[in-house]
C-alpha cells in the first residue's frame, strides 16, 4: 500500500512528467529546421547499411539493385514505388539519387522513410539540392548520415558524393576531389566500382570549376561500371564526354519509374526500365 | 450654446480627473484609456514552429474577440544545426468566452494565422546564387492558419483601469504553407492530417 509521502511525492512529479512528455511530443516543433525526430528515424544509411550487410551477396553472384531518384514530395508516388518494387525478385536494395526532400527539412526526410522503410529491402541515399537549402545540410547528417561515403557490396564498390555546388556557391570544394580520388583508386576488395551522386557533370548546377577534373577521376577509376545521378528528372544512359565512361540518369518519384539495374562480370550491366 | 459649454465642462472635469495628484486617487476612480501603443499583454510559449521559447507582447481589440501578437523565438544549435532566431506575428479571432466559474473563462476556440521570419539558417540565399525561379519557396518566412483553446484565471483588478488582471494558458494546432503544399500534393492520400500539424503551449499574462 503506498503510503501517504508517496502519493504526495507523485502528485508533485506528475505535471512536470507531464510536461517533459509533451516536450518530447513530436507536434512540439520548435521550427520547421527543428530536426529532431525519434531515434528510429536517425543514422539511417548506417541502419540500412547493416540491414543490407546481414544479407551478403557470395562473391561472383549477379548484382540487382533498384536506381531511381529525386523523391522530393511525392509521397503517393512513393506508396506505388514500394508497392511495386516489392514484387521485383532478387533485389538486394534501392537507391535513391538525392533530393530526398523538397524543402530540407527533417520532418520531410522522416515523411519519405516512413514509405520507404516499408520496401523488403533496406534502401540508400545520396545528398540532393534539395536536401541542402535551410539547414537541410544538418537535417540529412542528423537523420540519414555522411553526405560523402563508401560501401561495398558482393562485388561491387558503391561511392556516394555530394556534387551540389550550386548549394555551396560554387567554392571549389564540392565534389571533395580530395575525398573522391582515393576512395575511387580502391576498389577495397572489390571487383567493379559504381559512382553515384545527385547533379550530374553535365548540368550546370555542378562547379564549374570541378567539371573537368571530375570527369577526369572517373575516367581513371579502375573497374567502373557507371556514374549515377538524379536530379534532372528524367531517364537517360549516354556516354556525354566520349570518353568510355558511361552516365545513368535516374526517372524522378513523379514519372512513375524507376530502373532494375542488374550487374555482373567485370563491368557488364543490364537496365530495365519499370512503370509504377 | 449651453449644451456646448456642458460638454466643455465635463470634459475638463474629466480631464482634471484623469491627470489629479495622487492624493486625490481614490479606490473608486474610473478606468483611464492607456496610452494606444501600450501592449495588453506579455505571452511565453514554446513550439508552433515559432521557437524553443518564444516571447513578446500583444495588443487586443474589438471586445478582447481580436488579438495580435509579436514574438521573438530562439531555438539552440543542436536542435536545428544552428541557432536560429525567430520573429512572429499572430492574428487571432476568439468569437466565443464561457464563463465556467466566477474566475475561470474558456474560449473554447481561436482561430488565426501568423507569419514568421527566420534568422541564422546555414544555407540561406545570396545574392546570384539561384536564378529567380529555381526554389519557389523562401527558406527563412513561413506563414500559416491556427487553430487553439484558452483557459483563463480572472484575478483581482488592476486599480489603474478597473479591469481585471488575466492568466492564461493556451495551446494551438497550425501548420505552415509547405506542409500544406506536400499535403495539397498528395491528394491519394500519401500524407495525412496528422503529419502537418505543429502544437504550440503558452501562458498569457494581461496587465
Amino acid at each position: 500500500m503506498p503510503s501517504l509521502s508517496f502519493l504526495r511525492r507523485c502528485s508533485r512529479v506528475a505535471p512536470l512528467a507531464a510536461l517533459l512528455g509533451l516536450a518530447g511530443c513530436d507536434m512540439l516543433e520548435f521550427s520547421p529546421n527543428d530536426h529532431r525526430v525519434p531515434e528510429e528515424f536517425t543514422n539511417l544509411t548506417r541502419k540500412n547499411l547493416a540491414k543490407l550487410q546481414a544479407k551478403p551477396l557470395p562473391a561472383g553472384d549477379t548484382l540487382r539493385f533498384v536506381f531511381t531518384g529525386d523523391s522530393q514530395q511525392f509521397y503517393d508516388e512513393a506508396e506505388a514505388l514500394v508497392a511495386s518494387v516489392n514484387q521485383q525478385p532478387g533485389i538486394s536494395f534501392l537507391v535513391v539519387a538525392g533530393d530526398i526532400s523538397d524543402f530540407g527539412l527533417g520532418r520531410e526526410m522522416r515523411w519519405v522513410d516512413e514509405k520507404l522503410r516499408r520496401l523488403y529491402m533496406p534502401y540508400v541515399t545520396v545528398v540532393g539540392n534539395h536536401d541542402l537549402v535551410g539547414n537541410g545540410r544538418e537535417a540529412y547528417q542528423h537523420i540519414f548520415g555522411a553526405l560523402d561515403y563508401s560501401f561495398v557490396y558482393g562485388d561491387t564498390k558503391f561511392t556516394m558524393v555530394d556534387t551540389n555546388g550550386r548549394e555551396y556557391n560554387f567554392n571549389g570544394q564540392v565534389p571533395n576531389l580530395g575525398w573522391l580520388r582515393p576512395q575511387l583508386a580502391s576498389l577495397d576488395g572489390a571487383r567493379r566500382q559504381v559512382v553515384i551522386s545527385h547533379v550530374p557533370p553535365t548540368n550546370e548546377d555542378f562547379d564549374p570549376a570541378l567539371r573537368t577534373p571530375y570527369v577526369q577521376t572517373l575516367r581513371e577509376a579502375r573497374g567502373l561500371v557507371f556514374e549515377m545521378n538524379g536530379h534532372n528528372h528524367s531517364s537517360s544512359i549516354s556516354q556525354p564526354y566520349n570518353d568510355g565512361v558511361t552516365y545513368v540518369n535516374s526517372d524522378a518519384f513523379s514519372e512513375r519509374h524507376y530502373m532494375v539495374v542488374t550487374v555482373w562480370g567485370d563491368k557488364q550491366f543490364r537496365i530495365k526500365r519499370v512503370a509504377f | 450654446m449651453k449644451k456646448y459649454l456642458l460638454s466643455a465642462f465635463l470634459l475638463a472635469a474629466l480631464g482634471a480627473q484623469a491627470a489629479g495628484p495622487p492624493d486625490t486617487a481614490g479606490a473608486r476612480r474610473p478606468p483611464v484609456e492607456r496610452p494606444w501603443y501600450r501592449p495588453s499583454h506579455l505571452v511565453l510559449q514554446t513550439g508552433g514552429g515559432l521557437g524553443m521559447v518564444a516571447g513578446g507582447a500583444g495588443y487586443e481589440f474589438a471586445k478582447d474577440r481580436l488579438e495580435t501578437d509579436v514574438l521573438i523565438g530562439y531555438v539552440p544549435k543542436r536542435f536545428a544545426g544552428s541557432t536560429l532566431s525567430l520573429a512572429s506575428l499572430k492574428f487571432m479571432y476568439s468569437p466565443f468566452r464561457l464563463r465556467v466559474a466566477e474566475q475561470v473563462q474558456v474560449l473554447p476556440i481561436t482561430v488565426g494565422a501568423y507569419f514568421s521570419y527566420t534568422h541564422g539558417t546555414l544555407n540561406d540565399e545570396i545574392k546570384g546564387q539561384y536564378s529567380s525561379d529555381y526554389y519557389w519557396f523562401s527558406t527563412d518566412t513561413r506563414y500559416g492558419p491556427l487553430v487553439g483553446g484558452r483557459v483563463t484565471y480572472l484575478t483581482a483588478p488592476v486599480p489603474a483601469t478597473g479591469l481585471p488582471r488575466k492568466l492564461s494558458v493556451y495551446y494551438e494546432l497550425g501548420s505552415n504553407d509547405l506542409y500544406l503544399a506536400s499535403y495539397l500534393n498528395n491528394r491519394n492520400g500519401g500524407l495525412g492530417i496528422g503529419q502537418l500539424l505543429t502544437l504550440a503551449l503558452g501562458v498569457k499574462a494581461d496587465f
